[in-house]
Formats: C-alpha cells, structure tokens, sequence
C-alpha cells in the first residue's frame, strides 16, 4: 500500500451535481478497489495556462489516497474514458498530510496570470 | 591577420568571476518542500518565457535542481504553468 494524489480537471460545462456526481464516481472507483481515500479536495474551477481541447478554464479535483499499485492502473483507465475530464496527474504522495501546501494554490484561485514575473537573478556576463 | 592580432592584446586577461556564491535556495531552507501545485514558489525559478532558470543562474543544487524540474514539468502537465509564455491563455 502506498499513498498515491491524483489530480484532475474536469470541463468547465460540468456544474452543479452533475460535477458531484463525478466526483462521487471516481472516489467509488477507488474505494470498490480497497483504497483508502485520506483527503479530497475540490479547487474550484480555475484558468488554465494554457486552452486543453479548446478550452481555458478547468475545475480542479484532487484526492489523496492510499492504494496498492494495481489500483492506479484501473483508476487512469477509468478518467481515460471520461471525455469530461480534460487532464489527469497521478503522483507518489509524499509528505505529510497535514502540512500540504494546497492553501497556495487555493489562495491563488481564479488569477493566474500568463506573465510569468522574472524576479530571478540577472545573467552572469 | 596580422593587423588584427597586433590590436588585440597577447595575452587575454583572465575571464573574471565576481559576486558572491549563490546557495541553494532549498538547502538553505530545509523546511521547504518543491512541491507542483506550489506556483508561487516555481515560478521564481522560471525564465519571461516560461523556461527553466539553468543552475548555473539560479544557485539551486543539482539535487534540488532535479526534483524541481520534475515539479515544474508536472505543473506544466496539469496546466498550472504554461510551457511557453506565448501559450498562456490571455
């Protein structure tokens, strides 16, 4: 068993319970598997840096969880098929629970900006 | 040629490196955690156009600079940064 976090965005048409309903869908996917969820964390719907299938904004849909590996093969396959869900990133979670910085993120919410400000040191000659 | 090395000194001075040795940023700070949904924090290590800062400019530790590439490639993934500034959605 290891702690997986998966995060997903999904079309931003997807609203209301529909949008509950899919959540609600990709947690069984989960859990009919044995796995563990330990956080689920919906962003909202946010901008994208850039259009995916010709869209600009996503609502962003993480969970955190603790499967065996086969679990995740199943659970890629499944958002995969779900022509909603726009991107998916399944990472190793490592860290603590209670110390992930997700409030960065949320704090940021629906402005981010396309320019990327360079505060960055100078070239050296 | 000939003119051309004469105006040229013989024996070039020796390229200089001034100002002090960066640090790594993370190494300096072990509380801190690369992390891909950390925008703020990644951004800083990310060019105008939305590359990353080389090591050599940025300080950052060949270990740091791995695991922040990594992150920053994640982020990109998921559309939280874009690959190149020109693809930003304005």
């Amino acid at each position: 068993m290891r702690k997986y976090e998966s995060l997903y965005i999904v079309h931003p048409d997807v609203v209301g319970e529909a949008l509950t309903a899919m959540e609600e869908k990709f947690q069984a996917v989960l859990t009919e598997q044995q796995a563990e969820i330990l956080k689920f964390d919906n962003w909202g719907t946010r901008k994208l840096a850039y259009p995916i299938k010709k869209q600009t904004k996503g609502c962003y849909v993480q969970t955190i969880f603790e499967a065996s590996a086969e679990v995740i093969a199943e659970y890629e396959r499944r958002l995969r098929l779900d022509e909603t869900v726009l991107r998916f990133l399944t990472l190793r979670f490592e860290g603590d629970l209670s110390e992930t910085p997700t409030e960065a993120v949320a704090a940021l919410d629906d402005d981010i900006d396309d320019d990327i400000d360079d505060d960055d040191q100078d070239t050296e000659d | 040629m000939a003119t051309q090395s004469a105006s040229r000194p013989s024996a070039p001075a020796p390229r200089r490196r001034f100002g002090r040795r960066k640090i790594c940023r993370f190494c300096a700070d072990k509380g801190q955690i690369i992390d891909y949904k950390d925008i703020e924090n990644l951004k800083s290590f990310l060019s105008e156009s939305g590359k990353i800062v080389p090591r050599r400019i940025s300080g950052t530790c060949a270990a740091h600079q791995r695991q922040l590439a990594e992150s920053i490639k994640n982020a990109r993934q998921v559309a939280l940064i874009p690959y190149a500034a020109s693809h930003a959605v304005r």
